[in-house]
């Protein structure tokens, strides 16, 4: 299992555009991935209901895992995702 | 199945009249939206389960068929931090379909520069799993949007 901690860079958290992205992206992946935060169970990342119900906000860290082959590039992009800090007026 | 039904009174304008691509092009989930009447009202539970998550500016319904439905009232309007929306309901809470769950005045936030357009959306849903899906003319609240199976 991959295993990465990612600070969330975007203003809105995972909600809206980047919870819309970061779930497309992992539904496309074959492997189960999770999304976590501190003191919550993981859920599904391929679920915008549950990714959405994690409520993750700017400048918490969340917990992404991956099984399997191709999960470091898939973490690699979901990463990407989050820390990609949109313009103040966007 | 579950029907789900205008949270507001309007004009249905289905997604694709959402003016902000994350919904236009149902990368949240496929829905329709409502270009709400321009007068406060009370925003209400578009099915019957339990308010999973509740902003000011959004909210989502589980129901017993594990059916979540997102209601977003306006565009953005997570920037207007809360302000002109009052929450009639507690996260956790188990509503009634046509309950209240959100105070809200689409002429303020209309003043504050944000787009007063509800989208309500079936999350995790294909988009061939909603049938009879409004996308045009007026909503009565409570109105019928879209039927999930």
């Amino acid at each position: 299992m991959t295993e990465r901690r990612v600070k969330i860079k975007s203003r809105v958290g995972l909600h809206a555009r980047p919870a819309a992205l970061f779930v497309q992206t992992a539904a496309k992946a074959p492997m189960e991935v999770t999304v976590g935060r501190d003191g919550n169970d993981p859920v599904n990342a391929k679920s915008i209901l549950a990714v959405l119900g994690l409520d993750a906000h700017h400048g918490e860290e969340v917990t992404l895992t991956a099984v399997g082959d191709g999960a470091e590039e898939l973490l690699n992009t979901l990463e990407g995702i989050l820390t990609e800090e949109e313009p103040e007026h966007a | 199945m579950t029907r789900v039904l205008s949270p507001v009174a309007g004009r249905a304008i289905g997604l694709a009249g959402v003016p902000d691509p994350v919904f236009a092009q149902a990368m949240v989930g496929p829905g329709t939206a409502v270009d709400p009447v321009r007068a406060a009202g009370r925003a209400i539970a578009p099915v019957t389960g339990r308010i999973v998550k509740l902003h000011p500016h959004a909210y989502v319904v589980v129901d017993d068929e594990d059916h979540g439905v997102l209601v977003h009232l306006g565009i953005e309007t997570v920037k207007l931090k809360g302000r002109g929306f009052a929450l009639l309901a507690a996260e956790g809470d188990e509503v009634n379909a046509g309950e209240p769950v959100v105070a809200w005045d689409p002429v303020a936030v209309e003043a504050a520069g944000r787009s007063p357009i509800c989208a309500v959306v079936a999350l995790d849903a294909d988009g061939g799993a909603l049938t009879r899906v409004r996308a045009d003319g007026p909503v009565h609240q409570g109105t019928e949007l879209f039927t999930w199976v």
